[in-house]
């Protein structure tokens, strides 16, 4: 636990010296206003809703594939990676903290786009069903970290994981219901929509602004929270499995 | 005041082999890093790895520290394999790895050095206090608080040399310590090192600079190409090679060219300033070259013995600028 607090301690520290980590925060005000200015000129304001909480988990996506798929492969570039390995305390909680203080920020986004709805648009958005929305938001905070740390365990055996991180980026806004829902999408997509947990969160988040009841509230959380712990497992048998690579290969540092 | 049971670093037929080529199935041709390395380390003892680039310095240091896995062998540390027992190792060793790189420059000195002793298990007062302490011994009290991007390499290099202490460590691994240090600072560094001998440290230290192992290390050993070559003193080492002294005079070209037919006597050199310089091969002909030359009126001569420096060259001179593969 105290290793993770570190973790959370440094990445704060970081966060505070280096804001461009954070940078799709500056693009919310930007998407929210082209989500909910094709909302007006279609006249559609039921999907008020849409527009705002889409350019919310777009950041949350954008932030934790740069910035925490970079954890990892930044302190390589910056050759610290040995001096990390070398030391007694364990990488995972270490990561762990790091990526929490990360998508703990990025959630920012959706505070962001709430106001940018409110004062450029004169859009409030309310919340039928705030307990579910809470309760939504953050399993889905918990499963972003969560596969946070398999793009943080997977990059490092990139050469250059920017290329995947560029590729990453709309596919997963399709394939998780972020922009468009994943009912509207062709039905062989769904096995894949199943399987990534954006798509349950976005759901659930657009349900719970809507005033009809949520329909199968527990399932639904349970698979998103199913999904988180696939992520959360599969990044720490990856970071075990990513770390003993390069310790073999001689790759912890490109110098 | 530390104590130790010796030895405080054990390798026995250590190798490590990098798989060439790029890509995930690495096809070309294999490099020997190391290659049956043998080596003790006894506790408290400061001892130096000295060799060319390429010579597998770098790579012992990073497998020890259990930063990378050796292809062979076996290595430990204060009794502990640095494979099997990598949690004990790392708690027991500190690291200092050259360069610029290796620091958080947009964080302080201080930040530095309270993350790291983080990570080795320190806290709240005694975190604060060993970071007080390690800035005041390498003498960055007064810029603990800058960022370290601001920092010269020399400085920079003394964060490095406070983060591999910051652990309290048995063992310190120091890969080219002195790397873009001026004379001053290497001169504090020497007199670190010696604080860190009388502490009962080991220290196992990496470097280029002839002078700083005479003057720090307790042995050094000569390692090239993944082996070691010998380890011995740095006297003794400078004995090993040429094991006799060598004599300069002024010296008239005839009497060059007979002397040069003395049994014992190695190469003959001559300066562009005329000053000859007789290389000897058996104990003994020193004295007999002298004897020599003062017999025939030559009075300008001085005899000297190699310092490690020219038992460097002599061992590795043939390699000019080339970094081995």
């Amino acid at each position: 636990m105290r290793t993770l607090l570190i973790g959370c301690w440094y990445q704060l520290l970081v966060l505070r010296r280096s804001p461009a980590d954070l940078m799709a925060l500056f693009v919310v005000p930007v998407n929210t206003t082209v989500f909910l200015a094709i909302m007006q000129h279609a006249d559609r304001p039921d999907l008020a809703g849409h527009a705002v909480l889409a350019p919310g988990l777009m950041a949350l996506w954008a932030i934790s594939l740069v910035t925490c798929g970079e954890l990892i492969d930044a302190e390589r570039w910056g050759g610290t990676l040995e001096a990390l390995v070398a030391v007694p305390a364990r990488m995972l909680p270490l990561l762990t903290g790091r990526i929490v203080v990360v998508v703990t920020a990025s959630l920012f986004a959706f505070v962001e786009s709430y106001f940018v709805a409110l004062v450029f648009f004169d859009v409030s958005i309310s919340v039928p069903h705030l307990g579910v929305f809470v309760v939504s938001m953050l399993a889905t905070g918990l499963a972003m970290a969560c596969w946070a740390g398999v793009m943080a365990s997977v990059f490092v055996l990139a050469r250059s994981a920017r290329i995947f991180q560029n590729a990453l980026g709309f596919p997963f806004f399709v394939l998780g219901g972020v922009i468009v829902p994943v009912s509207y999408l062709p039905d062989w997509l769904r096995p894949l929509t199943n399987v990534v947990f954006l798509s349950w969160s976005s759901d659930l988040l657009r349900d719970a602004l809507n005033p009809a009841p949520v329909q199968d509230f527990g399932f639904r959380l349970l698979v998103l929270l199913l999904l988180a712990l696939a992520g959360g497992g599969l990044g720490a048998y990856l970071l075990s499995a990513v770390l003993r690579r390069v310790r073999s290969l001689g790759t912890l540092t490109y110098a | 005041m530390i104590k130790q049971v010796a030895p405080a670093v054990e390798v026995t037929a250590l190798r490590r082999v990098f798989a060439g080529g790029k890509g995930l199935r690495k096809r070309g041709p294999e490099h020997v890093a190391l290659d049956g390395v043998d080596l003790v380390v006894d506790a408290g003892e400061v001892h130096g790895l000295l060799g060319p680039n390429g010579a597998g310095k770098t790579t012992l240091c990073k497998i020890l520290s259990t930063v990378l896995l050796p292809s062979g062998g076996m290595a430990k540390v204060l009794g502990h394999d640095v494979v099997t027992h990598t949690a004990q190792v790392r708690t027991s060793m500190g690291i200092v790895f050259g360069g610029e790189r290796g620091l958080y420059g947009r964080l302080t000195a201080r930040q530095n050095l309270k993350f790291w002793g983080a990570l080795h298990g320190l806290h709240g007062k005694q975190l604060r206090t060993r970071v007080d302490a390690l800035l005041d011994r390498v003498g960055l009290r007064d810029r603990a608080d800058d960022r370290v991007e601001a920092f010269s390499r020399g400085m920079k290099q003394r964060v490095h040399l406070a983060r591999g202490m910051v652990g309290d460590p048995a063992l310190l691994l120091l890969d080219e310590p002195t790397t873009g240090m001026d004379p001053v600072a290497a001169k504090d560094f020497r007199a670190l090192v010696g604080e860190l001998r009388a502490e009962r440290r080991t220290v196992l230290i990496t470097t280029h600079d002839m002078v700083e192992a005479e003057q720090v290390c307790d042995r050094v050993s000569l390692i090239d190409s993944g082996r070691i070559l010998a380890t011995e003193s740095p006297n003794a080492l400078s004995e090993w090679i040429t094991r006799f002294e060598r004599v300069d005079a002024l010296v008239p070209p005839e009497l060059v060219s007979r002397l040069r037919t003395l049994p014992g006597v190695g190469s003959v050199s001559t300066s562009d300033d005329g000053r000859t310089r007789f290389e000897t091969t058996e104990e003994g002909v020193a004295a007999q070259l002298v004897r020599s030359l003062v017999e025939a009126g030559v009075t300008t001569v001085t005899t000297s013995k190699p310092s490690l420096e020219e038992v460097y060259l002599h061992v590795f001179g043939g390699n000019g600028m080339a970094v081995r593969r």
